[in-house]
């Protein structure tokens, strides 16, 4: 046993910068992501005040079992909102990953570094604007009295659409919508990819003759594969949490829509904010990790059935 | 040897797992040890004065921590007590009080109301205490001062859990005028009154003023059908003559149909801004001078208000009788939260408040002299400095104690006196709807309420194919259930009050 303790502090002393290193975030996961998970309790709870404080109140509150979920499967939205999460998410995740490695490929062909830095930069932006911002960018395009595309069907003898009453157009909208806002920032973690890829491979393949289009399929896009993964990967344990911004705030709330806006977050948020029941709520956040879990457990057993190096773990 | 690496990283991970828990658990043993030592130096010398905590709803100010420390000076001679006052802004309100609420952090005294930090429900959840007792030991002066109407109709099932600002007590909702358009095509307000009579003065505007929306309404608007709504915008209501107390969905009574196919009618004309369903509000149009009418909640004098807010005439002529509803006897309370320390204390300042001009004053306006200068008996000037300190007034307390403004009228708190007076109190006051047994439904009722009612009401779309669609899907969320459980509710409360 001494033995054993004497090899771990030994251990211990060898790794010490490392370990040091690790520390902050782990510290930061305990407190904020571990620890918290006791409080899941509260969904299967009426949560109720009492004088004694937090802790005391989710311990007298009363045992509600699976109560708090009803809500979320009691109606006919329930088919809805998990339609539309699960196919806007993949539509996200499949467009997001053409757009983002497509994108990187082209920035890192641009012999002119000043020009590649400056459309990067461009491109990065719409990543720090909040979606109020661009709800109100996208207000300006599709206004019905004053937007930009309705002058645009005017000019062209057309009528004019009532954008925000329409449904049909939106499910392209928020796809377009999301992608100007991310694939920017994406396709920097797959620009610093492709920058890390030995360039003598690149210099052999010229030798042999290989075409630029036959470099990157043969050479860019494989030694890629690991970290499209990984980001597939980790957007698929997301697959159950929609953008509340983007659905809320660019179709600007507007009830004619909610058949292609309705999600998950958002029919929770409209649900609750009236009667702020804060079980139902937990039982809401409770059901999408769980949800995510398997559905990453699932995908990553998946990769490595076809591809064991690739896999997440 | 890779074996024994992953034990030392378990190992120093339980470490750190050990640390953290230990640094939790001792601050959790500060937490309790304070309240005893406190309690302690209440019952050994009573020198030792209170602080309390006061949250209250508004935009911070920058010279509040000034103002407070005046008011602590008078208050430790008055009450031996002195208060931090805390402000949280107007949108945040809700949602941080709901935190501090649900988190047990040291709260004596906080604001409240039926539209910002829900008083009915979070009194039902057990966030405030129960002042009945405290009233009658530490609060004579709240009884004497204020219109008993406010403290009957803020029970909730037959308690009192906050002392409700003296102020105006029915909702009286007016139609407004842009004056310079009355004036310029000379038109008269006498003759309005329903939604109906405005057409023909709408459709002058229309055909004449290109660039003005006639009846600037945003996606808050709901027409006056004479119900009083058990939850604010749902469909569950009851008629204000009722006789036999009966809720009913609203959507579908006649005067819902005939009302909503009037507004589908105006916004066919143009008289309604296209997109009024998604609009938050119309302040832009109001600040611009670009609208005709619109529709707004009214108290005396309030005229003058907006003129001078928006720096030109606006007129107004009633939409409806002045109506006492529980969300008007609950437009401001100040409620002693459950986990408050010193109850007593609270109430006792809670009573000078609504008592004592002095520091009623203090508190609204700020110090004189330095925000504000008195020229009369009960009549200031704001000094330039009161940009550094302006407190929303009604959200204070009593406010007929507070000073008159320069161009106010002498008569102004008499006014008050009567407009309360004529209220007319609405069949359902002092029920309040516990929807604790379905808020499954409601949760799912909420999403179809959503989807439905500012389209609806703003006249966006065809009452005659979209009411029966709205039924549709609210039944289908549950709403029978939910009228079901407010009947039963509402006879049980008939029996015993009425």
């Amino acid at each position: 046993m001494t033995e054993r303790l004497a090899s771990f502090f030994k251990d211990l002393n060898k790794n010490k910068a490392l370990l040091l290193m690790a520390l902050p975030a782990t510290v930061w996961f305990i407190c904020f992501s571990y620890l918290p998970m006791a409080g899941l309790v509260i969904a299967f709870k009426e949560y109720r005040y009492t004088r004694e404080g937090f802790l005391a109140s989710i311990i007298k509150s009363k045992w509600v079992g699976f109560g708090n979920f009803k809500f979320l499967f009691s109606t006919s939205d329930a088919y809805i909102i998990t339609r539309n999460t699960l196919l806007y998410n993949a539509a996200f995740i499949v467009f997001g990953l053409i757009l983002s490695v497509a994108l990187a490929i082209v920035l890192s062909e641009l012999t002119s570094r000043r020009l590649a830095k400056w459309f990067q930069t461009g491109m990065f932006m719409p990543h720090f604007l909040s979606w109020v911002i661009v709800s109100y960018f996208v207000f300006s395009f599709l206004s019905f009295d004053k937007g930009v595309i309705n002058r645009v069907l005017e000019w062209f003898g057309r009528e004019p659409i009532q954008w925000y009453y329409d449904k049909t157009y939106w499910p392209v909208i928020l796809v377009i919508v999301y992608l100007w806002k991310t694939v920017g920032y994406n396709s920097v973690i797959y620009l610093a990819g492709i920058l890390g890829i030995d360039r003598s491979l690149y210099e052999a393949a010229m030798i042999d003759g290989a075409t630029k289009w036959q470099q990157i399929r043969n050479i860019t896009i494989p030694s890629l594969k690991p970290l499209m993964i990984i980001m597939t990967l980790l957007a698929v344990g997301k697959i159950f949490y929609a953008d509340f911004g983007l659905f809320y705030q660019v179709p600007r709330d507007s009830g004619t829509l909610y058949a292609v806006t309705n999600v998950i977050d958002t029919y929770v948020y409209r649900g609750l904010k009236v009667t702020g029941e804060i079980g139902m709520s937990a039982a809401a956040g409770l059901y999408q990790s769980v949800v995510g879990f398997v559905l990453v457990l699932l995908s990553n057993w998946i990769v490595r059935k076809i591809d064991q190096d690739s896999a997440l773990f | 040897m890779k074996q024994r690496q992953r034990f030392a990283l378990l190992m120093s991970v339980l470490l750190v797992v050990a640390l953290v828990l230990g640094a939790c658990g001792s601050s959790k043993k500060d937490d309790t040890s304070s309240p005893t030592s406190n309690a302690g130096d209440a019952q050994t010398g009573k020198e030792k004065p209170v602080e309390l905590i006061w949250y209250t709803i508004g935009t911070p100010q920058k010279d509040l921590e000034m103002v407070n420390e005046e008011i602590n000076k008078y208050t430790l001679e008055k009450i031996n007590a002195t208060v931090k006052i805390n402000m949280i802004d107007w949108g945040d309100y809700t949602q941080k009080m709901g935190i501090i609420t649900a988190s047990g952090q040291p709260v004596d005294i906080m604001f409240t109301a039926s539209w910002a930090f829900d008083y009915v429900q979070n009194a039902r959840k057990g966030a405030f205490m129960p002042l009945n007792d405290l009233l009658q030991t530490h609060g004579q002066g709240i009884l004497k001062a204020l219109d008993p109407a406010f403290l009957e109709g803020s029970k909730v099932d037959g308690v009192n859990y906050g002392i409700p600002a003296n102020k105006e007590l029915p909702a009286l909702e007016v139609w407004r005028f842009n004056k310079q358009l009355l004036d310029k095509y000379n038109l008269s307000i006498d003759n309005v009154y329903t939604l109906e009579s405005l057409e023909p003065l709408l459709k002058v505007i229309k055909e004449n003023e290109p660039n003005v929306t006639p009846l600037a309404i945003a996606k808050d608007f709901q027409p006056l059908l004479g119900y009083d709504f058990l939850i604010d915008k749902m469909p569950m209501a009851v008629k204000l003559d009722t006789t036999d107390y009966k809720v009913v969905n609203v959507l579908e009574t006649p005067e819902m149909k005939q009302t909503l196919r009037t507004m589908h009618k105006y916004y066919k004309a143009g008289y309604i801004a296209t997109e009024a369903a998604t609009m938050d509000t119309m302040q832009d149009a109001l600040l611009a001078g670009t609208w005709f009418a619109d529709r707004a909640a009214s108290q005396p004098f309030a005229d003058n208000l907006w003129s001078a807010s928006y720096g030109y005439p606006v007129v107004s002529t009633p939409a409806y009788e002045p109506i006492i509803y529980n969300w008007s006897v609950m437009g401001s309370l100040q409620a002693i939260s459950a986990n408050s320390k010193h109850p007593e204390k609270a109430m006792e300042f809670l009573n000078l408040l609504n008592t004592d001009p002095y520091l009623r004053n203090l508190v609204d306006s700020g110090i004189e002299g330095v925000h504000y200068e008195k020229i009369g008996e009960n009549r200031m000037r704001n000094l330039p400095e009161s940009k550094n300190y302006d407190m929303p007034t009604f959200s204070l307390g009593n406010i007929f104690l507070t000073y008159l403004n320069e161009d106010d009228p002498e008569n102004k708190w008499e006014e008050f006196k009567s407009f309360n007076a004529a209220g007319k109190p609405s069949p359902i006051l002092g029920f309040n709807f516990d929807p604790t047994n379905v808020a499954t439904e409601l949760a799912a009722l909420q999403n179809v309420k959503e989807e439905f009612w500012s389209v609806l009401m703003t006249g966006t779309v065809d009452p005659d194919v979209y009411i029966p669609k709205a039924i549709e899907k609210f039944k289908a969320a549950g709403l029978d259930k939910i009228i079901e459980e407010a009947q039963k509710q509402l006879d049980a409360w008939v029996a015993e009050n009425k």
